[in-house]
């Protein structure tokens, strides 16, 4: 289905994002649709993780909004579910925390509520989903850097997300962890969850991803499918000039 | 070994020291469970600083006649927000922060102890007497550890999801603000425990040491918390039985004991670590079937320097 069809999910209207007296994210507009896959590409401070994080409410908005279409929800919701997975290494992955545990932090639950059941049965099922079944009761600091990825995809699958936000999952991964990873975000695509992605990677984002938006020095500079944004030329303009202010 | 019983049963057969004995065990189950949350967040330096700075709150409510325990509580939390306003609204370094507000507060604590009509009254809430507590300190010691086992055991999966990853945490809706904040009151709770069995500035150890001697030992947080109460159990019981034989103070031989336990895991961790390798090995085909598993303990994830044209190879860790 072509994403214009589709019935947008989360949109940002004007969003701009600063920290202090610099702007990180110039006003920005973009709609993105449920079941679509977005990589968002640029250089190094470029903006990419200050949208992410605004997109979740994790950067408060200088100006301009954040808008949810909760009538997209494909949960039967009447909020939109946002999942986010932070860069791997802003984790204490160094603390002897179980992978069950780990998980089912991403269960919404009330502070004094106790995991039961039901919050235990989801946690397999999210690692079952990822492949890591077996670990449940492993400790972080025995993963190696494809299994705790795929703990942090679990922790995130647990919430069952409207919409899937990550910033920089490939970074790190050896070639069958990255195919791993593109295999579960088809299938998450497939079954309606939109998911959008910060990369470096431009070969992933030009194969796995239906969309791709560049960003340079906070600015949106292309904004289309990623094979028409990512040829030759486009990946040349995006890393080489800087955008027209 | 009726010798053994003997030296280990019969100093309990006084009074004085069941009653410090109970006293002492309800710091050293309470303070281990909360210094392995204070250790894990890196809290370590805050409640070295907040044992000092408890010494103002002390020091006011002697001079006002008020209560001594709610007098250091009141200045932990105090301290706590102080340090908060100044990192989140002045952005201070929270190490600065904490610097200036602990010895702030500890500077008006000895200003505090001059101005009392006997300066030395005040010298057993710094270094405490576990011999000397009396029924209503016991019973206050207990209610206040009671409370802060229960509120760690409560917010375990919260304090877990927080200290693991509180971006993420946010994302879900925890109030990762409001979260850190009790636990720096049930730091305080703790804190205010050990006023009159082994004092502030002992307390602070019954804290800290446990929680490393967990840390060096276990594999996960239920064996960590298990190993730390264990050696709060063993440095209180251990060290009351060692000063009464020997006839040396009480409240600096606990926190000695709990010391030594952290000196003696540190030497054992390697050999041990050394026999897990081997019996790994043993068992023969584990890292076959599990190709993606490695049994080399995690560093914090960090990104290649180098990264291949598109797709980057595992870090190496």
């Amino acid at each position: 289905m072509p994403a214009a069809a589709r019935a947008r999910v989360i949109s940002a209207r004007a969003l701009t994002v600063t920290y202090g007296q610099r702007s990180a994210l110039y006003p920005t507009d973009l709609d993105i649709s449920a079941g679509e896959s977005v990589a968002i590409v640029g250089r190094n401070g470029s903006g990419k993780s200050s949208l992410l994080r605004a997109l979740c409410g994790l950067e408060p908005a200088a100006r301009g909004e954040v808008v949810l279409h909760a009538e997209s929800c494909h949960h039967r919701r009447t909020d939109v579910e946002i999942a986010y997975i932070p860069q791997r290494s802003g984790a204490r992955w160094e603390l002897p925390f179980s992978v069950g545990d780990v998980v089912a932090a991403g269960r919404r639950r009330a502070w004094w509520r106790r995991p039961g059941r039901a919050d235990r049965l989801a946690v397999d099922d999210a690692l079952n989903a990822v492949g890591l079944g077996e670990l449940a009761s492993r400790s972080v600091t025995e993963l190696s850097g494809g299994q705790a990825q795929r703990v942090l995809l679990a922790r995130a699958l647990i919430q069952q997300p409207d919409v899937m936000i990550m910033d920089e999952p490939f970074a790190g991964l050896d070639l069958a962890t990255v195919d791993a990873v593109i295999e579960l975000l088809a299938r998450l695509v497939e079954a309606g969850t939109s998911v959008c992605c910060a990369l470096h990677e431009l070969d992933i984002a030009r194969s796995a991803f239906t969309r791709a938006i560049a960003l340079a020095d906070g600015r949106v500079v292309a904004d289309g499918t990623a094979a028409a944004i990512l040829d030759t030329d486009g990946v040349e303009r995006i890393f080489t000039q800087r955008a027209r202010t | 070994m009726n010798g053994w019983w003997s030296w280990a049963l019969e100093p309990f057969g006084y009074e004085f020291m069941q009653r410090a004995l109970l006293a002492t065990l309800a710091v050293c189950v309470a303070a281990p469970m909360c210094g392995i949350w204070s250790l894990s967040r890196r809290l370590v330096y805050l409640t070295d600083a907040m044992s000092h700075g408890i010494l103002a709150g002390v020091a006011g409510a002697s001079i006002v006649g008020g209560s001594l325990l709610v007098g250091g509580l009141l200045a932990a939390v105090t301290m706590a927000l102080f340090v908060s306003l100044l990192v989140v609204r002045a952005r201070v370094p929270e190490d600065g922060a904490i610097g200036v507000v602990g010895q702030g507060l500890f500077a008006l604590g000895v200003l505090g102890v001059s101005l009392q009509s006997d300066p030395k009254a005040l010298s057993h809430i710094l270094f405490g007497n576990p011999l000397t507590v009396d029924r209503t300190d016991v019973a206050i010691d207990v209610a206040l550890a009671v409370a802060v086992v229960l509120v760690i055991i409560a917010l375990r999966p919260v304090l877990l999801a927080t200290t693991f990853d509180p971006v993420h945490a946010r994302t879900v809706g925890m109030r990762v603000g409001l979260i850190d904040a009790t636990l720096l009151v049930t730091l305080s709770l703790t804190m205010v425990t050990g006023l009159v069995t082994v004092g502030v500035l002992m307390a602070v150890t019954l804290v800290i040491a446990p929680a490393v001697t967990a840390r060096l030992l276990g594999r996960s947080l239920d064996s960590m918390m298990a190993i730390a109460v264990a050696s709060g159990v063993i440095s209180g019981v251990g060290g009351l039985l060692i000063s009464y034989h020997a006839g040396l103070p009480t409240e600096p031989m606990v926190a000695l004991v709990a010391v030594v336990q952290v000196g003696l895991a540190a030497v054992w961790i390697r050999p041990a670590g050394a026999v897990r390798r081997t019996l790994l090995r043993t068992r023969g085909g584990h890292q076959a079937s599990c190709p993606d598993m490695a049994v080399t303990p995690v560093v914090t994830a960090s990104r290649p320097a180098v990264r291949s044209s598109g797709r980057s190879r595992d870090s190496e860790r």
